[in-house]
């Protein structure tokens, strides 16, 4: 089984818990005999580099300096994010079994290479923009909302952390419960988990 | 059908939907293209009345959802209706089982879309630089100005080629993005002169009269009411023309000048002959520039000034500023007059000699004619344009992209 994750942060950048977690699970995986890609941002330690653990990381960083909100620098962001994922894609014999994309970051990429090249995605809900910015809804909330939304749509399976978190998609995005599989990063069964759902999607459900 | 050549042009406007240059240009070209063998998809932004999907001219033309939600700012919007346009271009581009062989973006408002579609399919990309941030700001000033400027940078960067409508644009181009010679290719703008000859000439009396007394020559000015276009400049001549000339000064667009310019004109106690006629529809400009005794394109920057050869297409007069793409068109005294830019006398002068010699006038106005006919045809840069995607591919088959 072939997997990219798409994550903004990753070791040694480190934001918040993402970074930890999406760490241990592909170390996890890669032990498992999965191909393990994570695709991420670094502002200038970019490149391809396999870790001792097998992991395959690709690293890029924003083509364009000057930004004036997030919003700008994660939209220009996302182009390099295809094309990394596409180098994998052509130089793996033109398949992915699945990506995982952590948050609304890196959505954009993950719909675009779906609708492309046919790479069914996961996508992972750390924490949504109606938790981090209750009761906002000015154009700049909205529209990270509306790249929420678009995941949601256009993920084949979306997974959260919690029962908890599972509630509130459903109730904020009105997500069929039974597309949100719930996966707690602090089992022992996660990584089985994790696979159960990739292979799910990898079936082309 | 296989060995039809196939492009996919990427543009945020698309006639019904007319912002600027672009909209006409695109148009244009595609029809030219289809007409040309070459199998042409455009997407762009969706229009209300349009239909997402039709085939106009043999150009199949998607429209799609540009993002309509309330956007923080327009370079904000730009980059949430690059997201939808890369997605829909990408489904479009896959359920053709890869028979795109070629992106063709038009300015950085597609450009994440079209850099992003070049890697995931890997076919290679063309751009248009019809425009630069640079340029049309004269500098970069704030950080949304930069911000544009380099993600152009970025564009070119990613392109395989880069078409300039003009020997200007691409020395200026090449500068502000430092890019090799051989990147750039000068390919320049077309005009459609059929639409001028096909208007009846009973239509034209009524419709002058509407703008000017029989007695007042019609001068005009067609643009954007904004700096670059030197709008003001013309304004400022009015007085030393009307010293020569009896003539009605008519201004046809809008921008952020127009109040300065009514002011400009109110102080002078000119209102009576200068006409502000605001945005008008297609068919009054056409006609509007047709019975022009003189058109006046005084742009401070001008990357081509498509509104020139406009002109020249039907049969007005040109006087234009010696600058820019302007200076490639126009032959001095052959094909119109060029005055200096950001010169109100010599601007005064130029006008002046076009209206006071009607010999002058007519030899100038056929060869302009001539001259459109001869290089400015859209079946000609249809297939300029077709023999650079060939000789793209050509290289692209030797790449191990291929």
């Amino acid at each position: 089984m072939r997997v990219i994750i798409f994550s903004w942060e990753y070791p040694p950048r480190i934001v918040g818990r993402l970074a930890e977690n999406i760490s241990t699970l592909s170390i996890q995986l890669a032990k498992q005999g999965v191909d393990t890609y994570v695709v991420t941002y670094h502002d200038f330690l970019t490149g391809v580099t396999t870790e001792p653990s097998g992991v395959n990381t690709i690293r890029v960083t924003n083509p364009v300096r000057t930004h004036i909100g997030v919003l700008t620098w994660v939209l220009t962001l996302n182009q390099e994010v295809e094309r990394a994922a596409a180098n994998i894609y052509y130089q793996a014999k033109k398949h992915i079994d699945a990506i995982d994309v952590y948050d609304w970051h890196f959505v954009p990429a993950a719909v675009t290479l779906k609708n492309a090249l046919a790479t069914p995605f996961v996508f992972s809900v750390e924490s949504l923009e109606d938790h981090r910015s209750p009761g906002e809804n000015s154009p700049y909330n909205m529209a990270i909302k509306s790249i929420e939304w678009l995941g949601f749509y256009e993920a084949a399976r979306v997974s959260a952390k919690s029962e908890w978190m599972r509630d509130e998609i459903v109730r904020v995005y009105k997500v069929p419960r039974e597309k949100i599989t719930v996966v707690s990063p602090n089992t022992d069964s996660r990584v089985q988990d994790v696979l159960e759902l990739y292979a799910d999607v990898a079936g082309g459900t | 059908m296989k060995n039809e050549l196939s492009v996919m042009m990427l543009s945020w406007e698309f006639p019904p939907r007319v912002i600027g240059g672009i909209s006409p240009h695109v148009y244009f070209l595609s029809k030219s293209l289809s007409h040309n063998g070459v199998k042409v998809y455009v997407v762009t932004c969706d229009f209300p009345g349009a239909p997402a999907h039709e085939v106009l001219d043999g150009v199949e033309v998607y429209r799609v959802d540009s993002y309509k939600n309330p956007s923080p700012d327009f370079a904000t919007w730009v980059y949430l209706m690059n997201l939808n346009m890369q997605k829909e271009a990408a489904a479009l581009a896959a359920s053709l089982s890869n028979k795109v062989d070629v992106f063709h973006a038009h300015d950085w408002l597609v450009a994440t879309a079209g850099i992003g579609l070049k890697h995931v399919f890997r076919k290679p990309l063309l751009v248009t630089m019809h425009s630069t941030e640079i340029g049309r700001r004269d500098g970069l000033h704030t950080d949304t100005e930069k911000m544009i400027s380099e993600t152009e940078a970025w564009l070119t960067y990613e392109a395989w080629k880069v078409i300039c409508c003009s020997w200007y644009m691409v020395s200026h181009v090449r500068w502000a993005f430092g890019l090799p010679e051989d990147k750039l290719v000068m390919v320049p703008n077309g005009v459609n002169t059929q639409v001028y000859d096909n208007i009846p000439s009973e239509d034209l009396r009524e419709l002058r009269s509407r703008f000017a007394a029989p007695h007042e020559r019609l001068v005009l000015f067609v643009g954007r009411l904004v700096y670059e276009k030197g709008v003001h400049i013309l304004v400022n001549a009015v007085p030393k023309i009307l010293e020569k000339v009896d003539a009605k000064f008519v201004i046809v667009g809008s921008g952020y000048m127009k109040e300065q310019l009514q002011n400009i004109v109110r102080s002078m106690r000119l209102e009576h002959k200068v006409l502000f006629a605001g945005f008008v529809d297609d068919a009054t400009l056409l006609r509007l520039q047709k019975v022009a005794d003189v058109s006046v394109v005084p742009s401070l920057f001008e990357p081509f000034g498509i509104v020139a050869l406009e002109a020249m297409a039907a049969r007005s007069p040109v006087v234009v500023s010696d600058t820019g793409g302007l200076a490639e068109i126009v032959e001095h005294d052959v094909t119109g007059v060029k005055v200096y830019p950001n010169n109100t006398d010599s601007l005064a002068w130029g006008i002046t000699r076009i209206l006071t010699d009607e010999g002058f006038r007519r030899y100038i106005v056929e060869n302009a004619y001539r001259k459109v006919q001869e290089k400015y045809d859209w079946e000609k840069i249809a297939q300029q344009t077709k023999r650079i995607y060939e000789s793209v591919l050509g290289e692209y088959s030797k790449s191990f992209w291929a």
